[in-house]
């Protein structure tokens, strides 16, 4: 398909689109975002964030947005659900499926609800989430996304509210053939704090388009734990803008696993002085899946810390991408900033790609950073071996201590890792090369 | 029991290291075998236990009537061959404990054994460890994983004791231990010997034979062994030195 060929469904989608009575700032920017995706179009390997990234099975066929959810029982989500959460929101095919989900008397200081009722109920909280840059900026599938969703999850907490149990956000996608255009907003008012973990998975061959913004105000924190666990025909494109005010601390685990075509992307801005974040994750591949990781660190305010570290295993035909930039700008003295990428290659079919960059402009910093791509320790193998552990068993369980050295750097609330150490091991379950 | 004849081996792709060596031991023996460094000692229990990187050219091995050459690595030691290793190697992220069952219940599967539960597999542990003088602590690491050179070699005797072996291949052992670890270790080896056991002593130094006294020594010098003895013989190397065996160094 030509380049327009591969745009016009979405534009004719947007154009036939149910329309509910929205306000008239978000029509305003719908259109300015549909416009900005039409004239920038499908990203290509001629960018540099998309080089590496191969979007055929995006591009192969339309995924018009879902406009009805198929049948969902708990039952079917029952793999995935976290036990240590508090409540939970069930996003079915990108539409809140409120028969599944868990919100009840909420605490005071505290929003939470389905995008769509939140623009009912308090459209000045998505305000905030569709900023100009949708409609201007060079990230097409953030535009597509401003343009053409219908809901997703608003968590807002006011100052000082605190939340100390899980709030858990399941994506389950089974609209084959179609999207799930999902926007999301995280909120944090001075001083509060929260955990959430959020949940896509699936069944078939459909495409989740999910875009979050998060704003973690002065001195509060937000734990963010995404368990990628779409369908192996889907594709998933997560994008994630955070910023961070004075002292805030944000904390981010990404364990991927599943997904044909499968791409996190985390834009973080330090806005406040003093603040943190820390950036991990582990993706697992085997077969023909495609999976990539792309961070950007701004430093914009001084005394930041960044600590960023991603593994990845690459099996099969599989194939892995780190793409992670640190920037430090002029005045953002006493950053302290250090990223690591480790990747497994097994077999020789698979590859992985891993681009760390740092590109500093102040003077006064501690910024370091690294990538190792390798095979298994083929001394620690002979040992297991040599005590009688099977040599695929023995494989399985360096490939999983390889994942739980990572994943051992989030904190264990409530069981979160063994919850991920859990599908962890059912990936592992599998044949690994 | 192991029955060596003409074994010819060389580190792939490198030099012959191994040039011919002839040994049989029995049920119940235990046999030191002794030489300068370099004299292939570290290789014969690499190729004996299946290590990669080396390439049999000549001879033939068997283990109970097998031919061990033709077994995979963790075939050998399900089948009941265990090498206590020169250096012992860490593995962060795969915990001591489940590591050890798994090696556990892997070799009594082979065995015809039910797989022990959590409640008998901590029982037997703690029997062991005591022996070894290892405390519990150590178990819930990675292993290997921060424990000192003694620590490390105590913990490959407490495998072996917690996996019964029919052969048990010690390389080097005793180097790098003070003399407590030394007893320790020589407690767990003797506490071993039994009349369905064989044990094979890898050193280059007679002291760990004071206190775990072998029935046979061999002298391998140049990839072939060169002299054997009763135990006396491993007293008059300590008086006369490699010297007369060719020791290069």
């Amino acid at each position: 398909m030509s380049a327009l060929a591969e745009i016009q469904p979405y534009v004719e989608a947007f154009k036939a689109r149910p329309r509910p009575a929205e306000p008239a700032w978000l029509k305003q920017r719908r259109d300015g975002a549909m416009q900005r995706f039409a004239e920038i179009g499908w990203p290509t390997r001629k960018q540099e964030a998309w080089r590496f990234t191969d979007l055929q099975p995006l591009q192969r066929a339309p995924f018009p947005p879902a406009l009805a959810s198929s049948k969902v029982t708990a039952a079917d989500l029952a793999p995935w659900l976290y036990s240590g959460a508090a409540y939970r929101i069930v996003l079915v095919d990108g539409a809140f499926a409120p028969e599944l989900s868990i919100v009840g008397a909420l605490p005071e200081g505290v929003w939470l609800g389905s995008t769509a009722q939140t623009l009912r109920d308090r459209p000045e909280l998505l305000n905030t989430a569709l900023r100009e840059s949708d409609t201007l900026g060079a990230q097409p599938f953030v535009a597509l996304n401003a343009a053409l969703f219908a809901d997703g999850f608003v968590l807002a907490l006011e100052p000082n509210a605190v939340l100390d149990r899980a709030i858990e956000i399941v994506h389950f996608g089974r609209a084959a053939g179609q999207s799930a255009q999902l926007r999301n907003l995280v909120l944090l008012g001075t001083g509060s704090r929260a955990i959430v973990i959020e949940t896509f998975a699936g069944e078939g061959a459909y495409w989740t388009n999910a875009v979050g913004v998060i704003a973690v105000g002065a001195g509060a924190a937000l734990r963010h734990v995404k368990l990628q666990d779409e369908s192996t025909a889907a594709v998933h494109l997560g994008h994630l803008r955070v910023e961070l005010a004075d002292r805030a601390r944000y904390e981010n685990f990404t364990l991927s696993l599943g997904g044909r075509l499968a791409r996190t992307d985390i834009h973080l801005k330090f806005d406040g002085e003093g603040a943190a974040c820390g950036l991990f994750g582990a993706t697992l591949l085997r077969g023909d899946q495609e999976g990539t990781i792309a961070t950007v660190v701004d430093h914009a305010a001084a005394r930041c810390v960044t600590r960023e570290y991603y593994k990845s295993v690459a099996t099969d035909r599989a194939h892995g991408v780190f793409l992670g930039t640190i920037g430090v700008r002029p005045h953002a003295q006493k950053t302290d900033a250090n990223q690591l990428s480790k990747n497994l290659l097994l077999g020789a079919r698979a590859a992985i790609d891993a681009k760390p960059e740092l590109e500093i402009l102040a003077d006064d910093v501690k910024c370091s950073h690294g990538a190792t791509v390798g095979d298994l320790d083929e001394t620690a193998l002979f040992y297991l071996e040599s005590r009688g552990i099977p040599a695929a068993e023995a494989r399985r369980m360096l490939v999983e201590a390889f994942a739980a050295e990572v994943i051992e750097r989030i904190e264990d609330d409530a069981g979160m890792r063994a919850h991920l150490g859990r599908h962890v091991a059912r990936w592992l379950a599998g044949d690994i090369a | 029991m192991l029955e060596i004849k003409n074994l010819h081996a060389r580190i792939s792709e490198g030099r012959e290291i191994l040039k011919g060596v002839d040994l049989t031991v029995k049920p119940g023996e235990v046999h030191a075998i002794m030489g300068p460094n370099g004299s292939g000692k570290s290789t014969l229990a690499g190729v004996l236990s299946g290590k990669p990187g080396y390439e049999v050219t000549e001879g033939q091995v068997r283990f109970q009537g097998r031919d061990l050459l033709a077994m995979a690595a963790d075939e050998r030691a399900r089948d009941g061959v265990f090498l206590a290793f020169q250096y012992p190697v860490e593995i962060p992220g795969v915990n001591n404990m489940y590591f050890l069952r798994a090696a556990l219940n892997a070799v009594r599967k082979q065995r015809g054994e039910s797989e022990m539960d959590a409640g008998q597999f901590l029982k037997a542990v703690r029997a062991k460890l005591k022996l070894l003088e290892i405390g519990e602590d150590l178990l819930q690491r990675g292993v290997n994983v921060g424990f000192s050179g003694g620590e490390k070699k105590r913990n490959e005797i407490f495998q072996m004791a917690m996996l019964e072996p029919k052969l048990a291949i010690l390389d080097e052992t005793d180097s790098g231990l003070d003399i407590d670890a030394l007893q320790m270790v020589s407690r767990g080896i003797n506490a071993l010997r039994g009349p369905e056991r064989a044990i094979v002593m890898i050193t280059h130094y007679q002291r760990l034979l004071e206190h775990v006294v072998p029935d046979r020594v061999h002298v391998l010098s140049g990839g072939r062994i060169v002299k054997s003895g009763g135990k006396e013989l491993a007293l008059e190397l300590e008086q006369t030195g490699y010297g007369a065996y060719g020791d290069a160094a």
